[in-house]
């Protein structure tokens, strides 16, 4: 689509875009709160995952680790999508071409909807996920795809500067 | 040996060259550390939450730890091999580099506290929330980590 690579190398003609990249810190900066926000978004979202999986924490409940994780969770991943778009921004017009970009933004995507189906399907099992009553199969593949997902997405997210 | 002669053999060992000429080795044993970062960093966060309190209130604070375990020692083991490869693809570079050695003595830092933390916590009573000074111990281990991780990303700016 090449309305969208012009989209693309206008965002990176901005003052924003040019103002970033051309700035000897900014950059570094805003991808450093980048990585380490990997730890609030896919941190916490791999022990959850782990959990359902029953490989840890299998002394409490599903929903006792959840409940206060969930909210690190979405203010992880707020930082994650605002420094992520900053850094998108002011390399736009390059990362139109990059493989490793593109394949990390369809894993995001991907992960985004497994985890919109979790909810809706066992949102209300969730609550008796104890140590006695075990998540279901189903919940446990949507886990384990969710933990291959967001490995997916550091790798691919770090493979970004490699092309 | 000194530390610069044992880099110098580092970096002329099978290990440091195999590293050095390999082409996808270095960015794979990167990302590696990088997930295992976020591994470890999550374990972190949620043993440093019980210690404030936020979550698992009706388990002693050092049980925490403890259900963590595996996670804590393992994700840790993987940032160290992870990192040892790292530095053997080359120790003098990294030997000379300000934000390398920030950063090693910020990492034995925050084991060296979280340890403690751990150490005080082990023997509290179930629902007990932490005193004061493990809750400051485990602020400062945090920290310490934290700042840890930012001087690894220093380390390719400088």
């Amino acid at each position: 689509m090449t309305l969208f690579l012009h989209i693309c190398q206008w965002l990176a003609g901005t003052a924003v875009g040019t103002g970033i990249r051309e700035s000897d810190n900014l950059f570094s900066v805003i991808e450093t709160v980048h990585v380490l926000g990997i730890i609030f978004t896919a941190g916490t979202i791999a022990i959850v995952d782990l959990r359902i999986l029953g490989l840890l924490l299998n002394r409490y409940s599903v929903e006792e680790i959840l409940r206060p994780l969930v909210k690190i969770t979405w203010l992880g991943f707020s930082v994650m999508a605002s420094t992520g778009i900053l850094l998108f921004w002011s390399e736009a017009d390059k990362l139109y071409f990059n493989l490793s970009f593109r394949v990390k933004l369809t894993l995001l995507l991907t992960a985004g909807i497994n985890q919109w189906i979790f909810q809706r399907t066992h949102k209300r099992e969730m609550a008796v996920w104890g140590a006695v009553v075990v998540p279901l199969w189903r919940a446990k593949l949507a886990a384990a795809l969710s933990l291959g997902l967001w490995l997916g997405i550091i790798v691919l997210g770090r493979a970004i500067a490699y092309q | 040996m000194s530390l610069l002669e044992a880099c110098k053999w580092l970096e002329a060992s099978w290990l440091g060259t195999a590293i050095r000429e390999s082409k996808w080795g270095f960015a794979l044993i990167e990302m590696v550390h990088l997930l295992a970062l976020a591994l470890l960093g999550g374990a972190l966060l949620i043993t440093g939450l019980r210690v404030w309190g936020f979550l698992f209130k009706e388990q002693r604070p050092g049980a925490i730890t403890r259900d963590l375990g595996w996670l804590l020692v393992g994700s840790f083991a993987a940032m160290l091999v992870s990192g040892i490869l790292l530095f053997a693809d080359g120790p003098l570079r990294y030997f000379g580099n300000a934000a390398f050695r920030v950063k090693l003595l910020l990492i034995v830092g925050a084991a060296t506290t979280g340890l403690l933390t751990h150490l005080l916590g082990v023997r509290g009573q179930i629902g007990q929330s932490a005193s004061t000074v493990m809750k400051a111990m485990a602020l400062l281990s945090c920290t310490l980590w934290l700042g840890a991780g930012i001087a690894g990303r220093v380390i390719g700016v400088l």
